[in-house]
């Protein structure tokens, strides 16, 4: 009976939260989402009487993967969203008619399906003497070699990850005096003017005003001004106006030149 | 407690050769961790080479020494049966001409890690920076392989999907050439293979939901006894054909293909087109056949309207290629539709190892002339790396007839023209799907391979009727790797399409028995 | 005596006569592959490997003597060619080992002149893989044991001809010779295809062995519907009437090839196709045997004929190959004993006619490649080697008694005036008129005054060609005496071909015998008139219309021309204008559809992940959709 109880509760908790993963617009909610999903599973685990499984689910889904996740997410920057205008005509239409027309199907396969008594683990546990012993005895007899097999995977994702990430040094590393020589041949020694420097607005995207009156347009972030003139949020002052659009252009360039031309298909 | 758990028996020896390339593959990693940079590749070639030949001479030795074991190995996990023997031969002697080419200089990205055109780039490429982890990665897919067609039960036939295809991942995105192309398919191979992957599993879970049981032999038993669950099954059956018909490339999941083979450095894709299309082979049929052998009532109709489909759409898409590669690509869709045709042709026992053995036939020549027209493809080049564009092959004939002969002769044998190896595969085939009952999809395939003919035959008159473009492509002299591949894989296509009966005969020998549960 | 039984046979150098082929065809794609990396060396490959093929031949050969006579028919097995259909093997007796020594030993001697004759040509490496493809293709074409074999062989040759043929492709008179080569032969290799078809359809094999035993049950028209069909196929390729147009045309190939190819061995393919089809679709009295002996008469004459006429001495002994040729053809039509005589004359002409063309060939290099014979004369002093070999096989072709000639020659006049005078006197006649034309050959160009070109300074050939000018003449003089005296030939032969009960016996003095020898001297006496006495004009004079007649080669491109080109374009004409209107319009209109659906479809590739993981979604749920259908049907 409570085992019903727990699972019509969680049901709905673990569904909502997987519908909200999806839908949601911000990643960090995404992310905490799927740690709603995640831990219920591993509840659900506990209350069928896979008391490793559900440990294991907390420890290395919910603990390890999901903080490395979102740790990423704080470094790649919370506010970075990514673009969700649909540009493939039909593409939303079509994969909603998909989607519900599996997930019918899928309902009424298992719907239709006489399932009987489910046999639980139980038995299983009591004939090696508890949960883990019985997974042990799977593991390292019937699937001993999936299990072992499993290591390349992993050896092959350790590999990855230094092959895509893992820049060599291609030339010798600045040191202290390379990087104070290349800060003075640079013409500006001292630090950048901070934004909203004598302006009369203090927002970040707004250039700051030099001792001498004038528009320093080192002061914005490219990145921002680039939003900034994408989004049409652009200062009366013209002036101001001309040294973000001015660093939004350099953005641009920049941008343009890491792409490269792009490939014909 | 009830006392210490027994020991698992792991067959060793028979497991042997698949171990040999996954140790290779560790003992490249080692070389990479504690191997100076200027000596790594000097010791992956001959480490990764003589494993590969190794691996296959063990083969050799177990077929002959030993006989064809009876029963599944490491505790039921893998079945090193005939057709798994063959098939192991097929994609060792695929993966050791393909790492030849693997081999050569100039394929392979300076730093991965580097954004493409950037100043650290041209620098790596200034110091000479190469990843030589492609050799333990292509170790590790080839061992994933050769794991994939040999695997008795659903679990591990997912786990050795996974050790496939994420090593593949990876390389797809390491071209030294428009590397955005190239980044751009590994991520599309990636996104697509696992979404592929996500119904395996769930078919995987419907079928255990089922049977109770992930072994396929289980799986097969429970197809009498268990009664009232058959829905479950049909769902089940149909996810893990999902991500089986992906792996192939089967339309309507062939979408992949050409975007990956496009933008995959072509050694990758060399191995892509043959070893992996090989190894999923032997995963469908160990599925559909030893599994669902007895379902094959239900799913025949199903695999029917699948085979029509990729052999159309592989041979009317390619039609409109421009791009070599991608039309390579549309034809390899095609091949896995004919090869579909042999999955189909099944009866009784006679029947069953008649359809095996041209199965067998034809992915061993099929792999083998894939991989000689990629290695021609990887030599044909223009100042920006490979020419892959149509219009730059115009006229190839009259600035170096023998590549652009030798590549017109696998074309020749893609389309399966007579004395040439692909014909005697279609043959070996078509012969035992008309006996099978399949002469709709014979006839299906037969005009299907009319419709790709006509496309080979028009790269063949472009190289050979067309004036050669003034800045057209040079033909890079060839590495000796390179112009080995060329050569073996010529010389396979034109022995096996004058003198195929001992293969043929030897893939007889390998499908008489059949698959062992 | 019929034909002893085939034997399945494994070991020994028979085991491996498919060395034969092999080592040239090696020694052909190493060329070919090889590039010019082989230039230096190249030739002299080719050589070796010739001589190899000559040395297992020589091997299986003598293997083969050593056997008794009920035992000399061995086949053996090599693969599966087509499943159920053809299994390839090689089928080693009497008759196709005799052809295999005669390729590989003509073969052989031609090769090693052609390091002299080709020394200074660029594309001499080239020039030695196509013959070695030759050898192969021909060694192919006589030692196969089934027809499909033959038929490949057959292509192959046919090839390596054509490739030989137009070797100086920048002539466009050699192109276009090529070209005429390959085009005529089509017909007749057409018909060798057909012939071949029906065998399969009729007795559901092509192996020799079983159509042949089973030949007999067949009915006569199916019978002699085949045997017409082979012999179109032995009319092109050897040069018969009505397909003999193309052997003149061919000597712009380089002499050596004439020599070879189209004087030794390949145009003998039909002799060979009649001969070891003859007891089972050419039996003696059947229609099919009386066309060929026609076709050979008819050959014979022409061929004579059109050798009076020619002032290009390669296309006068081209002629004289045809009528050769056309003589053994006769022989062919006779039965067992025509078979023995006209294999003996086929082998005997191998020798002397290949030292007729390298004779002439050594005469072209001393001229500076000047071929007409009214540029010639007073040579025999200038090229004592040249002219001693070049009249000894003159006096073998001719019938000079005791020669090689004279005995296969007579041999099969004979023979021929046994069947049926009208033919025998013909074949005379033929003799006759061959004396007169190859006097006047030899008097034009050894005797008389000189009419050189100014720049000409003849010399002597080197060595490399006058020693197998020397073998050759060697072989004309005493191959024939020693083939048909003592019934070498004909009890060597006999398990192959079958052979007559009593041994044949040749007559020194006979009617036809002497008529031919009083004929030949007429013929010769008149050259000497004409051509040895009187001065020779340097412009050939217009002469009667009998000459023009021979002139134009009988008139032969006329005929083809008038009858079959002309037709023929016009119905090609009227085809490609139906074509475009009907045919085409079908054919693009499909062609323009499947590009179409190909335009529309590739518009769903459309280069997004996720519009592709839409389509494996969509795949999924009607895969999924579908097994549910049909379970629960």
């Amino acid at each position: 009976m409570g085992e019903t109880i727990t699972f019509w509760v969680l049901a709905v908790v673990s569904v909502s939260a997987a519908l909200g993963l999806v839908f949601s617009r911000k990643a960090v909610y995404c992310a905490l989402m799927l740690g709603v999903v995640m831990l219920s599973l591993a509840v659900l685990y506990a209350v069928q009487d896979a008391p490793f499984l559900a440990a294991v689910q907390i420890i290395v889904y919910t603990g390890a993967v999901m903080m490395l996740f979102l740790f990423v997410l704080m470094m790649v920057g919370v506010d970075s969203s990514d673009s969700l205008v649909e540009t493939i005509r039909g593409q939303r239409f079509w994969a909603m008619i998909a989607g519900i027309g599996f997930a019918v199907l899928l309902a009424l396969a298992v719907g239709q399906a006489a399932i009987g008594d489910p046999a639980g683990v139980t038995g299983a546990n009591q004939r090696a003497g508890g949960n883990v012993p019985a997974l042990a005895e799977l593991i390292f007899t019937r699937h001993v070699f999936a299990f072992e097999v499993a290591s390349a995977l992993l050896i092959t994702a350790a590999l990855g990850a230094m092959v895509l990430a893992h820049r060599e040094r291609t030339r010798p590393r600045p040191t202290q005096k390379d990087l104070a020589k290349a800060r003075f041949v640079s013409g500006y020694p001292g630090p950048l003017p901070g934004p909203g420097t004598y302006a009369r607005n203090n927002a970040i995207d707004m250039p700051a005003r030099l001792p001498d009156g004038s528009v320093s347009e080192l002061s914005v972030n490219r990145v921002i001004a680039r939003h900034d003139v994408e989004d049409g949020r652009l200062p009366d002052d013209p002036e101001l106006a001309e040294a973000i659009r001015q660093a939004a252009a350099e953005e641009e360039e920049h941008n343009a030149s890491i792409a490269g031309p792009k490939e014909d298909r | 407690m009830n006392g210490a758990i027994e020991a698992p028996t792991i067959e060793y020896g028979q497991l042997m050769p698949m171990l040999l390339v996954f140790g290779a593959a560790v003992v490249g990693v080692l070389i990479e961790a504690l191997a100076p940079r200027y000596l790594r590749k000097a010791i992956h070639v001959p480490v990764t080479l003589l494993s590969l030949a190794g691996a296959f001479a063990l083969i050799i030795l177990q077929a002959v020494r030993d006989g064809v074991p009876e029963q599944a190995s490491a505790m039921g996990a893998i079945a090193v049966d005939g057709p798994a023997l063959f098939i192991w031969g097929v994609i060792l002697v695929l993966a050791f001409i393909s790492m030849l080419l693997i081999n050569d200089d100039d394929q392979f990205v300076a730093q991965a890690a580097a954004v493409p055109g950037s100043p650290e780039e041209e620098d790596a490429v200034a110091q000479g920076g190469a990843h030589t982890e492609v050799y333990p990665l292509a170790l590790f897919a080839i061992g994933g392989m050769l794991l994939f067609s040999s695997a008795n039960d659903l679990l591990i036939m997912f786990v050795a999907l996974e050790v496939m295809s994420l090593p593949l991942y990876l390389l797809c995105g390491l071209a030294r050439r428009r590397r955005l192309l190239s980044q751009e398919a590994s991520v599309k191979y990636f996104l697509l293979g696992a979404f592929s992957s996500g119904f395996f599993l769930y078919g995987m879970a419907l079928v255990y939901g089922f049977a109770g049981t992930v072994d396929l032999g289980g799986i097969s038993s429970a197809l009498a006894s268990v009664g009232g669950q058959d829905s479950l099954l049909y769902i089940g059956v149909a996810l893990l054909g999902v991500g089986l018909f992906f792996k192939i490339g089967a339309a309507p999941f062939q979408a992949w293909k050409p975007d990956v083979y496009q933008g995959a450095p072509t050694p990758i894709t060399a191995l892509m087109a043959s070893g992996t299309l090989v190894a999923a082979f032997g995963a469908v049929l160990r599925v559909f056949w030893v599994a669902l052998g007895n379902l094959d009532w239900d799913w025949r109709p199903v695999m029917w309207a699948v085979a029509i489909l990729t052999m159309v759409v592989g041979a009317i898409l390619a039609i409109t290629q421009t791009d070599i590669k991608r039309m390579l690509a549309y034809s390899s869709i095609a091949h896995a539709g004919f090869l579909l045709i042999g999955v189909i042709a099944t009866g009784d026992a006679e029947q069953n190892s008649g359809s095996l053995s041209g199965i067998l036939f034809y992915l061993l020549t099929y792999g083998i002339t894939t991989v000689g027209a990629f290695a021609v493809v990887t030599m044909v080049r223009d100042a920006g790396g490979e020419a892959g564009h149509l219009s730059r092959w115009a006229g190839l004939g009259k600035r170096s007839p023998l590549l652009a002969g030798i590549f017109a002769f696998f074309l020749l044998a893609f389309a399966g023209i007579p004395l040439t190896s692909g014909f005697f595969g279609k043959y070996a085939v078509f012969a035992p799907a008309v006996s099978g009952g399949a002469l709709g999809l014979v006839v299906v395939g037969v005009i299907s391979s009319a419709v790709a003919a006509f496309f080979y035959v028009r790269v063949i008159v472009l190289m050979f009727f067309s004036e050669p473009a003034a800045d057209g492509p040079t033909v890079a002299l060839p590495s000796v790797g390179t112009a080995a591949v060329v050569t073996i894989a010529a010389a396979a296509t034109v022995v096996l399409g004058v003198f195929p009966q001992p293969v043929l005969d030897l893939a007889d020998q390998a499908a008489s028995a059949l698959f062992i549960r | 005596m019929e034909p002893v039984e085939i034997i399945q046979h494994s070991g020994g150098v028979i085991g491996v006569a498919w060395l034969m082929i092999a080592l040239p065809l090696l020694g052909a794609a190493i060329l070919l592959l090889g590039g010019r990396r082989t230039d230096r060396w190249g030739h002299l490959l080719g050589v070796v490997m010739s001589l190899a093929s000559f040395a297992v031949a020589v091997l299986a050969f003598v293997e083969l003597l050593g056997m008794s006579g009920d035992q000399r028919r061995r086949e053996i097995e090599l693969f599966q060619f087509i499943p159920g259909m053809v299994d390839m093997g090689l089928l080693i007796d009497p008759l196709s080992i005799a052809f295999a020594l005669l390729i590989t030993g003509v073969g052989s001697l031609i090769h090693i002149y052609s390091i002299g004759y080709m020394s200074h040509d660029p594309g001499r490496r080239r020039f030695f893989s196509y013959l070695n493809l030759f050898v192969a293709a021909m060694l192919l074409l006589v030692l196969a044991d089934n027809y499909v074999g033959l038929y490949i062989g057959w292509e192959g040759v046919g090839l390596a001809s054509y490739l030989l043929i137009g070797f100086w492709q920048h002539k466009p008179s050699a192109a276009t010779a090529a070209q005429k080569a390959f085009i005529v032969n089509r017909v007749g290799d057409f018909g060798l295809a057909i012939g071949v078809f029906l065998i399969w359809t009729t007795f559901g094999s092509v192996a020799y062995g079983p159509v042949f035993q089973v030949a007999g049950q067949a009915e006569q028209g199916v019978l002699t519907a085949i045997g017409l069909l082979l012999l179109l196929g032995a009319c092109g390729k050897s040069a018969q009437l009505p397909l003999q147009s193309w052997l003149l045309d061919a000597m712009e190939g380089p002499t050596p090839v004439s020599a070879l190819i189209h004087a030794a061995t390949m145009v003998t393919a039909g002799v060979y196709l009649v001969v070891r089809s003859g007891a089972a679709f050419f039996p003696v009295g059947s229609t099919a045997a009386l066309v060929v002996t026609v076709v050979g008469v008819a050959t014979l004459l022409a061929g004579a004929i059109i050798g009076t006429a020619k002032d290009d001495i390669k296309k006068g002994l081209a002629g004289s190959t045809m009528s050769q040729i056309g003589y053994m053809m006769l022989g062919a039509g006779l039965g067992p004993v025509g078979y023995v005589f006209a294999i003996g004359h086929l082998i005997t002409h191998g020798f002397f006619k290949a030292n007729l063309f390298l004779g002439a060939g050594s005469i072209m290099h001393a001229m500076n490649d000047e071929v007409d014979m009214r540029k010639y004369g007073g040579l025999r002093k200038l090229l004592p080697v040249t002219f001693v070999t070049f009249f000894i096989g003159y006096l073998a072709i001719i019938g000079f008694p005791l020669l090689s000639g004279y005995f296969t020659k007579d041999g099969i006049i004979e023979t021929a005036m046994h069947h049926s005078p009208v033919l025998g006197w013909l074949a005379v006649l033929g003799a006759g008129i061959t004396g007169f034309y190859m006097s006047r050959m030899v008097f034009m160009t050894f005797f008389g005054q000189k009419r050189w070109a100014e720049d000409a300074h003849p010399h002597e050939s080197p060595a490399v060609m006058t020693v197998p000018l020397i073998i050759l003449s060697i072989g004309s003089i005493f191959l024939g005496g020693y083939l048909v005296l003592g019934n070498t030939l004909a009890n060597w032969l006999a398990p192959a071909v079958g052979g007559p009960e009593e041994p044949i016996e040749f007559h020194f003095v006979t009617t036809p015998g002497i008529a031919t020898l009083v004929l030949v001297a007429i013929g010769a006496a008149f050259a000497w008139m004409k051509y040895g006495r009187a001065e020779v004009p340097v412009v050939a004079p217009r002469g009667s219309f009998v000459t023009t007649f021979a002139r134009r080669d009988l008139y032969g491109d006329a005929i083809n021309e008038s009858l079959l080109m002309r037709p023929g374009q016009w119905l090609t004409r009227l085809a490609v204008f139906f074509d475009n209107r009907g045919v085409d319009g079908v054919v693009n209109g499909i062609a323009a559809g499947i590009g179409g659906t190909s335009g529309r479809l590739r518009r769903i590739q459309t280069g997004f992940a996720r519009s592709y993981a839409l389509s494996i979604l969509f795949g999924a749920a009607v895969v999924a959709g579908a097994l549910l259908l049909v379970g629960n049907i």
